[in-house]
């Protein structure tokens, strides 16, 4: 059973639950770039690398404004055309002009969480445009017509044989499970793409301000193709995507590429500080950079400016349990796994549209863990559930139920009523349900459904303490 | 965070029990209270706590956190500042991590800096039952013996927020007879997480079969581990799922609660009064 | 107000406020002093070079180490004989023998490093394609079938057998990319320890910044194309080269 993202929070989950591929797909990738990860990280200073990072991308955050306009006037300095974008409609509208402007009918995109933001594809491909992905993973999810289920692995979700039908089916592939020449296919086919296209979209893993640097980071070698290829490059990037300096981008780079396969380096990292000069025999004769807010600066606001450290590099997810059973798509939104679950609300116009998110953990703290610039993402998902509740944004029988317990809770008098009453009860009903509680009502019945309940003490551990204190007095 | 340095070895500690142990799992509390005592530590047990307010906290009621937050300042705060006690003592790395990491931050949010002060100076003296044990009194075994094969689950709160793991799996190695194996994949979450089992039941219960599985690929008859909250959790997965062995708080086993072999759950455990009950019997 | 001036007018507000959780008020930026190595290489030029070959086959690539820039020579020319043959071979269908089978993509000679290159190249028989304008259609059509390639590097790092290519000049940028074998001749004067080493050194002689700007493109380059996007199957030469194979030579010694 496919996820349904445009389904209700509950049915995403039930179906995402309910396929058995999925389960086995994402625990065997995560597990494999977690291992990876942790082996990387451990082979160098890793706590160094991680505190130093964090300290780098603090100051950017902390002069925020400064280095984007740094960023910008090097930028414009090297000759590439800075846009900027306070959403969604305006962002697609500015790509869409560039395109249209400089009739590229076909635009070729290396895999970019940012353009996923701004639903791109669809926007470029309503004004008549063919977009095709050129990550191999996001290539094929295209072909599915899915959005993408992780931020550096988009197919993680599927298996090999549901890849191959997928191929079969939009391709024409013979029938072959055999991944090198699956692999072989998407070459020829895409090499096509690549010498036909007018225009290059990708997204931006860094910019370096100090010299007006576009950094994007892939294995397969598209990132260099749709920055080198066509006529007309454009980047779309989130406004935070800042380091100050060259050796910033290089220690950043290193933290990316461990935290998010275990590789020292990518096998590319391609740096475009602007379009191509006199003489130069190839690269683009134009480089557009639109820089993104789309809900960042109200995240800042609303004060998860945390978050917005993220490198992007998935170590969170691959991390996180809750992840390993759901996959991606469960998540609904262009960001899932810890991190999406505080970006999604953190960014949305309101964080309620994303309400169920922030609950979505058992806040084991996997991510902080793993995560390269140590957010401290449980911190930041239970300020979240608490900003839910301040807007009534929580159910009200939860509320009232949390508000009565606490009342119950400041009196030791009904506290231990209370346990009285529990320990009776419960242990009436578990006495004729042979032990444990199988059924309990509403709410409760969320846990009685996949597990047993274990009646109160018939004794409580005051009473030990009172009798055992009562005893020695008269001794 | 800042921990204490004892320059005297304490001689007295306040047990904060927390509510599900004095409600549902005495047991645990007894041992606890033992072990101390065994130790030449005297325990005092403040009645009057109940609750420290994590499910509320947990589910972003911070007034109502804040509200059993202050309470357990109340009770728990003169006993240390009057230095009737040297610290507080807990069999849970969960409520530890409540009383002292969030209160902190909780009362920080709230602007209440006396409050907050008093939270960060309890935090100090505050310690999980095995870090007490280990980093305190420096104990390497407490004596227990028990025949079986168990394992070790590292619960969320107590491994990463608080620090602690190496003191549980020192004093459970130090168990005589007892043969500690490895659990495949130890350290991921067992899929409790507070209100979490119950608003995603049904992912909790997924990550709750997942560590099942693990526990079973082990060959462990038991799990030891140091909250009762991710014990309640897993034996009532392991219960339902059918998989013979269960959880047990690591005070029991360290305090020879469950009896000298650990035993198949199939076969009935003999009755004791002072500690009433187990799981699944 | 423009977008632009609306952006940045609210982040400049919003730092403003007193009680931002994040980000902290004092922020001090990482310093040059302070900023780690993250891999180390150490010891002379060959042990150097012998980490380069070691960390490069570890991520799938191949190389050799020679003394001497006349050995240099003849491996570029015998590594593309036997890249010529193994094509032929992989062909299922033994058709005439195909003209592009003898062209290597490549940078204009005198920028190879090797004296005496071109001219051997040629006497062996192979044609070496100098695009100048890869936006006309018939040059780029010309290179779309070109089996390999060959490029030097403006550095190489031992510590992770990372390489730099620039695309300055007539320096195409396709040479290490679009053909499916990527030969690059990499001398020891231009082998660093690691990338960090070579930054400090592009930064103390003062030309970092210019070189990067005006570089348009530089790519760091770890080994052939790759993907582990099919169930984790790791499959090479997705986009780029899926040959990568580096000659290293000493030009250190005089």
């Amino acid at each position: 059973m496919q996820v349904d993202i445009h389904a209700p929070y509950k049915d995403r989950v039930q179906q995402a639950l309910g396929d058995p591929n999925l389960r086995v797909a994402v625990s065997k990738a995560t597990d494999r770039m977690s291992n990876a990860r942790r082996a990387s990280m451990d082979a160098i200073e890793g706590q160094q690398l991680r505190s130093q990072v964090r300290k780098m991308k603090e100051h950017v955050l902390s002069n925020w404004p400064d280095y984007l306009e740094q960023l910008e006037s090097n930028l414009t300095r090297n000759g590439c055309t800075v846009h900027w974008a306070e959403g969604v409609e305006d962002a697609q509208a500015i790509v869409k002009d560039v395109a249209l402007q400089n009739s590229a009918n076909l635009v070729v995109k290396s895999k970019s969480m940012a353009t996923e933001e701004i639903h791109l594809n669809h926007a470029l491909e309503e004004a008549g445009l063919r977009v095709v992905e050129t990550d191999l993973g996001e290539y094929i999810i295209q072909l599915a017509d899915e959005p993408p289920s992780h931020i550096v692995a988009p197919v993680i979700h599927k298996r090999l044989e549901e890849i191959a039908e997928v191929f079969q089916d939009k391709l024409d592939m013979p029938p072959t499970r055999e991944p090198t020449k699956m692999t072989s296919l998407a070459r020829a086919k895409l090499r096509q793409e690549f010498f036909a296209a007018g225009m290059g979209v990708s997204g931006c893993n860094f910019a370096i301000a100090e010299t007006g640097t576009i950094c994007i980071v892939t294995n397969e070698g598209n990132g260099r193709m749709v920055s080198s290829m066509p006529r007309v490059y454009v980047v779309v990037m989130g406004i935070e995507k800042l380091v100050p300096t060259v050796e910033d981008a290089y220690l950043q780079l290193q933290a990316l590429c461990r935290s998010a396969t275990g590789q020292q380096l990518t096998v590319y990292c391609s740096m475009t500080s602007g379009p191509r000069q006199e003489g130069d025999v190839d690269g683009p004769e134009q480089v557009h950079v639109v820089l993104l807010d789309n809900g960042r600066s109200r995240m800042l606001a609303r004060g998860y400016g945390e978050a917005l450290l993220c490198i992007r590099c998935g170590a969170c997810l691959n991390a996180c349990p809750v992840y390993q059973e759901i996959g991606g798509h469960a998540y609904g939104g262009t960001y899932n796994g810890p991190i999406g679950a505080v970006t999604s609300p953190a960014l949305a116009p309101e964080i309620a549209q994303f309400k169920e998110l922030p609950h979505a953990t058992s806040l084991c703290g996997a991510c902080r863990e793993a995560c390269p610039v140590k957010i401290d993402l449980p911190r930041l998902l239970l300020d979240l559930r608490s900003d839910l509740v301040q807007q009534g944004a929580s159910p009200k029988p939860e509320a009232w139920g949390i508000k009565s317990y606490a009342s119950l809770m400041s009196s030791r008098r009904m506290y231990e009523n209370l346990g009285k009453m529990a320990s009776i009860g419960s242990n009436l009903y578990a006495g004729m349900s042979g032990g444990n509680i199988k059924l309990l009502p509403p709410p409760l019945n969320g846990w009685t459904a996949y597990r047993d309940f274990a009646p109160f003490a018939p004794k409580s551990f005051r009473d030990w303490w009172r009798d055992r204190k009562k005893l020695r007095r008269q001794a | 965070m800042h921990k204490a340095t004892f320059e005297q070895r304490p001689k007295r500690v306040a047990l904060f029990v927390t509510c599900m142990v004095d409600m549902l799992y005495p047991g645990v509390g007894i041992a606890a209270c033992e072990l101390l005592e065994k130790n030449d530590i005297e325990v005092i047990f403040p009645e009057e706590q109940t609750c420290c307010g994590q499910p509320a906290f947990n589910a972003g009621y911070r007034d109502e956190a804040r509200k059993l937050a202050r309470r357990f300042l109340s009770i728990f705060g003169p006993l240390v500042e009057s230095g009737e006690v040297d610290a507080i003592v807990s069999p849970s790395g969960s409520c530890v991590t409540m009383t002292s990491h969030f209160f902190e931050a909780i009362f920080e949010e709230s602007q209440e800096t006396e409050l907050s002060h008093q939270a960060e100076r309890l935090a100090s003296v505050t310690f999980e039952l095995t870090e007490f044990l280990v980093d305190v009194l420096g104990l390497v075994s407490t004596g227990a013996q028990l025949q079986g094969k168990a394992t070790y689950h590292p619960c969320c709160h107590l491994y990463r927020e608080l620090g602690v793991d190496e003191q549980p799996r020192k004093l459970l190695d130090g168990v005589e007879g007892l043969e500690v194996v490895d659990l495949p994949h130890g350290d991921d979450c067992c899929g409790f997480g507070g209100l979490f089992a119950i608003k995603n039941s049904g992912i909790s219960a997924a990550m709750g079969r997942a560590k099942a599985r693990y526990a079973e690929q082990s060959g462990a008859d038991a799990i030891a581990l140091c909250d009762v909250s991710c014990m309640t959790h897993i034996n009532g997965i392991l219960s339902r799922e059918g998989v013979s062995c269960r959880a047990h708080h690591i005070a029991e086993i360290l305090n020879n609660h469950l009896g000298s072999t650990l035993r198949p759950p199939s076969q009935p455990a003999p009755a004791q009064a002072d500690h009433p009950r187990r799981w699944g019997e | 107000m423009s977008v632009r001036n609306t952006v940045l007018a609210r982040l400049r507000e919003t730092l403003r406020q007193p009680h931002l959780p994040f980000p902290p008020a004092q922020s001090e930026p990482l310093t040059h002093a302070e900023r780690m190595t993250v891999t180390h290489a150490p010891g002379d030029i060959w042990a150097q070079a012998q980490r380069f070959a070691l960390e490069l086959h570890a991520v799938k690539g191949s190389c050799e180490l020679l003394e001497t820039v006349t050995e240099a020579r003849l491996s570029v020319v015998s590594r593309l004989q036997l890249w010529l043959e193994e094509e032929q071979a992989a062909r299922k269908t033994v058709d005439a023998e195909r003209p592009e089978d003898w062209e290597v993509l490549c940078w204009p000679l005198d920028q190879l490093q090797i004296e005496g290159l071109p001219l051997i190249l040629k006497e062996v028989g192979f044609k070496l394609i100098e695009p100048t304008d890869l936006h006309d259609p018939q040059q780029r059509d010309h290179i779309r079938n070109v089996r390999a390639g060959i490029t030097t590097v403006e550095a190489a790092f031992a510590s992770t057998g990372s390489f730099v290519v620039g695309g300055r000049g007539a320096n195409a940028r396709a040479a290490s990319l679009t053909p499916f074998r990527h030969l690059v001749v990499i001398p020891f004067s231009r082998l660093f320890a690691t990338g960090e080493d070579w930054l400090a050194e592009m930064r103390h002689a003062g030309k970092l910044d210019a070189y990067v700007r005006d570089s348009r493109n530089l790519s760091i380059i770890t080994g052939p194309s790759k993907s582990a996007d099919l169930e984790g199957n790791l499959t090479m030469g997705v986009h780029g080269p899926k040959v990568v194979h580096a000659i290293l030579f000493d030009d250190l010694q005089h």
